[in-house]
């Protein structure tokens, strides 16, 4: 026998740890035994084999150690609570529901908005570069504030690529409406024209093909949900599609690649994509060298992040040269914004590629979801408190058999997390199924919960705990402390006089009428924009797009004939469908101005009244006279409008006559300064048609049939103008909705918060009430005993909760609306009544009880 | 009834505890068994058999002497008690009474 062979040491401090300690030597002797043999029989090595394989082989139950001693107690107490706490809860099915599902509906608020702020901070973080990878801007100084811009001077992405050796790709982008046609599929499109360089420094990868198709300029890139629709799921690599720039400007590109789809937050997106050369063919006047042109971005990336503030200090030539240019319009020079930080920064970004959330959602819905929680967990805490009436013995037995006020307050805790534990699994169901495909409509993003998140699960872990604990604390504070002998005596005073739950229901009012303030003033507001004129008539108007001067010519012609069309106007803009802009330059400044090119007849085919002066004809000469909208008068601090002269573009133009102001934009927007324009027949690429009242379906078919018998190829895009907004009044709708579902939650949370605590409070004082009974009292005398102290909390609430509504609910619906309805008070005082009516019914419910009930059942106790 | 079932290499190990009278611990019973049925056996297998049969009262144990052989350690010595030995009994009877019963038809494979 070899005495320098040892046990191997890992299985055996393996053994060792798992093996009970009683059964150790005798275990171990015989794998020793077995060990020692082995070695003298085949060597040291198969022995360590076998010696493993034995010990993983008896890590079995019956050489265990078994979980014993101090965790032990823990444990069956915590079963014990586990199992009071659903007993309890199973006894008061009601107060037991108002909490789970007052505290599931918070928290289920709480998991949309943090999934929400997730998406909009996580936007467009999945491109690989997207430190190294900046969006070319530059400032300029419009009407005394200067704007960036997120567009760029269409020579500049070039020579930025030659001048700099830090930047190591460019991109420039450019976006076209065109037809797409493939088979039968015909649609308009946008385009995206771009240099080859923009697959490498944007990560979208591709589904199928190759990136480098890009630098072909026959190939075209389509996006997955543009594969879908003109392929289906199968793979279109090398199908042909025709893209019209024009009616005589056409070109067929072979598919090239497929992306794949894109993440769900992203703000930088495309529908397909061309190479950047093909502008040439889709635009005759198209220059590289045309620093009066502009493409939509220029994207450059840099070896290192840090390089970019070398680039930007050597930027000043550049915009010389832009200046010397366009004269003008003025920039006072180039900045640089990372992919990282574009969709944060896209407000302040004026025509950017990317767009950002709208502030309301990302600042309102975290206040909203928090108020929510408060609520919850207020209301939590008065019913908790409530029913420990009800477990007074409980407590009192089991301090009396030994519990600390320790273990006390743990239980309260423990079972306060069980139940938040089970308000949780209520609210993430509610989110997913009830919360966020709705709020992912309200907000235009795409919400999903992934469960394999490890943040969302930290957040979940996070606000159990912190719902749990918070709303647990106090009641379980407050109920340990009793002592036990008063318990049994019966003469714990309780819920007499409690500063803090009054505190509570005092901030749970104020929650309250904050909410149903807010839905009264959402409804009002809605109300009112649904009622606002748009300052045009827009009854009884259709339109329809035309690609180009001949179908305009054809269309109208086919529309002429109907009866029912009383006027007909062409037009290269239109309301709710195009608007373009224009810098109107005075003796000594500028102003970014909206123009709409339109025939004469726009204005009463559309019903946009005139304050003042003419309407300029059509003749030939007449196209230097303009219409300018009153706003714009009153913009440029014109005392005389008409006959005034200004320039667009380096031509003379001259106010001939005054529109009323009216919404080219729905409502969230607010009215702008407009010149109207006669435009060149040319440029028409809208029809309007004012139709007798009652005849709009009519005229719509017939509408269709003839653009359908004229253009077969090309898609219908035209309908009715009121249905432009549609959208927009189902927007109101559904705020006016969520509003009061809200509203209808807090004020459910803060009467049964109320409802809690008044019934505590009058359990308490059965004795005295059937006192006071006893020796006369009436209806009114016990009313007004009950209803004394909380008069004067539902004025504090009232008085601090008024003004805080107003402030925070006017200042939500400024800021979502331009023209925000005038008499936002007036919601306050309706909300004042509603949320006084409701308490008053609460209270009144427990007075009549108590007048009802017999004072000598009150007073027979003992 | 009490009677509580006796598995199969349950059966093997009790009855090698006998066989071994006075030296039954588990590395012996492993190689006896393993010698004498000829299969491989894994010594927590025999273990686990030992313990469960010490459970329902078929063995009684003490600890042994140290030995160097076994680094020191005690080995632990099985014995069969009166349950034990009525279980194999038992089991013994049930096999042999099941056997007998079978009639000599069934073996008759001339036939076929």
């Amino acid at each position: 026998m070899s005495q320098k062979i040892h046990i191997p040491k890992i299985p055996h401090a393996f053994f060792k740890w798992y093996c009970k300690k009683d059964r150790y030597e005798e275990l171990h002797g015989d794998l020793e035994e077995f060990f020692y043999e082995r070695v003298a029989e085949s060597g040291p090595v198969k022995a360590r084999l076998l010696y493993w394989r034995d010990v993983m082989r008896c890590c079995q139950p019956y050489a265990w150690k078994k979980p014993q001693g101090r965790l032990n107690s823990n444990i069956v107490m915590l079963k014990n609570y586990f199992k009071t706490s659903l007993r309890s809860m199973v006894r008061n099915p009601l107060s037991s529901f108002i909490n789970v599902f007052g505290l599931a509906v918070a928290i289920g608020v709480c998991i949309v908005v943090y999934s929400m702020v997730q998406f909009s901070y996580s936007t467009d973080q999945f491109h690989e570069h997207k430190n190294e990878v900046f969006l070319t801007t530059f400032e300029a100084d419009r009407d005394g504030t200067s704007t960036r811009y997120g567009f760029t001077p269409t020579p500049l992405g070039e020579l930025l690529a030659q001048d700099f050796a830090q930047i190591t790709k460019m991109a420039r982008i450019k976006d076209e409406a065109v037809v797409v046609k493939q088979g039968e599929n015909v649609f308009h499109e946008t385009i995206r024209f771009t240099d080859s360089d923009f697959l490498d420094m944007l990560s979208f990868p591709l589904k199928w093909g190759d990136k480098s198709s890009l630098n072909d300029p026959n190939s075209i890139i389509l996006s997955s949900d543009m594969a879908i629709k003109y392929f289906g799921e199968t793979e279109p690599l090398g199908e042909e599609v025709l893209v019209k720039f024009s009616e005589e400007r056409k070109k067929v590109f072979k598919v090239a690649g497929v992306a794949e789809a894109f993440p769900g937050a992203h703000a930088i997106s495309f529908d397909f994509l061309i190479n950047f050369e093909n502008l040439r063919q889709a635009d005759p006047d198209f220059s590289a060298t045309n620093w009066a042109a502009f493409v939509q971005a220029t994207l450059i990336q840099v070896d290192q992040a840090s390089a970019i503030a070398s680039i930007a200090a050597g930027m000043e030539k550049y915009r010389v040269l832009q200046n010397e240019v366009d004269n003008e319009w003025k920039i006072t020079g180039f900045g640089f914004e990372p992919i990282a930080s574009l969709h944060e920064n896209s407000s302040t970004i004026s025509g950017d590629i990317s767009s950002d959330q709208a502030d309301e959602i990302l600042i309102g819905l975290p206040i909203m979801g928090i108020f929510m929680l408060a609520l919850a967990c207020f209301n939590y805490m008065n019913m908790a408190i409530g029913s420990a009436t009800k477990r007074l013995k409980e407590i009192g037995v089991r301090k009396v058999i030994g519990a600390s006020r320790n273990k006390v307050i743990f239980q309260f805790l423990a079972e306060n997390v069980f139940v938040t534990f089970f308000a949780l699994i209520l609210g993430l169901f509610l989110t997913s199924t009830l919360f966020l495909p709705w709020f992912s409509e309200i907000a235009g993003a795409q919400l999903s919960l992934s469960l394999l998140n490890t943040d969302l699960w930290s957040f979940l872990i996070g606000i159990l705990l912190l719902t749990g604990l918070v709303s647990g604390f106090y009641p379980a504070l407050y109920i340990s402390g009793f002592q036990v002998v008063k318990i049994f005596k019966g003469t714990v005073k309780f819920g007499k006089k409690n500063p803090i739950m009054k505190t509570f229901l005092g901030v749970q009012m104020i929650l309250a009428f904050v909410f149903i303030t807010m839905a009264v003033m959402f409804k009002q507001n809605s109300d009112f924009q649904a009622k606002r004129p748009w300052g045009y008539n827009q009854n009884g108007v259709l339109y329809v797009g035309v690609p180009d001067e001949s179908a305009y010519d054809q269309l109208l012609a086919a529309m002429e004939q109907n009866p029912n069309v009383e006027s007909v106007s062409g037009s290269g803009d239109h309301l709710g469908k195009s608007i373009s802009s224009a810098v109107v330059s005075f003796a000594d400044r500028s102003y970014d101005v909206q123009r709409m090119l339109i025939h004469a007849n726009y204005f009463e085919t559309l019903g946009i009244p005139m304050a003042s002066g003419a309407i300029f004809n059509d003749q030939p000469g007449a196209t230097k006279q303009v219409v300018v909208n009153e706003l714009f008068v009153k913009n440029t601090l014109l005392d005389e409008p008409i006959g005034h002269l200004f320039k667009i573009d380096s031509t003379q133009y001259q106010i001939i006559g005054v529109a009323k102001d009216f919404h080219a934009f729905n409502f969230y927007y607010p009215m702008k300064p407009m010149v109207f324009q006669a435009a060149a027949k040319a440029d028409y690429r809208f029809i309007s048609m004012r139709v007798t009242s009652g005849s709009e379906l009519a005229v719509y078919e017939d509408l269709k049939e003839n653009w359908a018998n004229l253009f077969p190829e090309s898609p219908f895009q035209g309908g009715e103008q009121i249905d432009l907004w549609a959208k927009f009044y189902a927007d109101l709708a559904q705020m006016k909705r969520f509003t009061r579902t809200v509203a209808f939650i807090a004020i459910m949370l803060a009467a049964l918060g109320l409802y809690g605590l008044v019934t505590l409070n009058v359990s308490g004082r059965i004795k005295e009430f059937s006192i006071r009974k006893i020796l006369g009292a009436g209806l009114l005398n016990i009313s007004r005993s009950i209803g004394r102290q909380y008069l004067l909390l539902m004025v504090v609430a009232l008085l601090l909760g008024a003004p805080l509504a107003y402030i925070m609910n006017i200042g939500l619906v400024k800021m979502m609306f331009a023209y925000p309805l005038p008499h936002g008070h007036w919601s306050v005082a309706l909300a004042f009544v509603l949320l006084v009516f409701v308490m008053l019914m609460v209270i009144a419910t427990q007075i009549k009880k108590v007048s009802r009930s017999n004072p000598a059942k009150g007073l027979r106790a003992e | 009834m009490g009677r509580s079932h006796l598995g199969e290499f349950e059966e093997l190990v009790l009855l090698t505890v006998g066989v071994l009278y006075d030296d039954a611990y588990a590395v012996a019973i492993t190689k006896e068994i393993a010698n004498q049925s000829g299969r491989s056996v894994a010594v927590s297998a025999v273990h686990k058999s030992l313990y469960r049969l010490e459970e329902k009262g078929m063995l009684k144990s003490r600890l042994g002497e140290a030995e160097s052989k076994r680094g020191g350690k005690r080995k632990r010595l099985f014995n069969i008690t009166p349950f034990g030995k009525k279980a194999i009994d038992e089991s013994m009877d049930l096999r042999v009474h099941l056997r007998n019963q079978i009639s000599d038809l069934a073996f008759n494979w001339q036939a076929d």
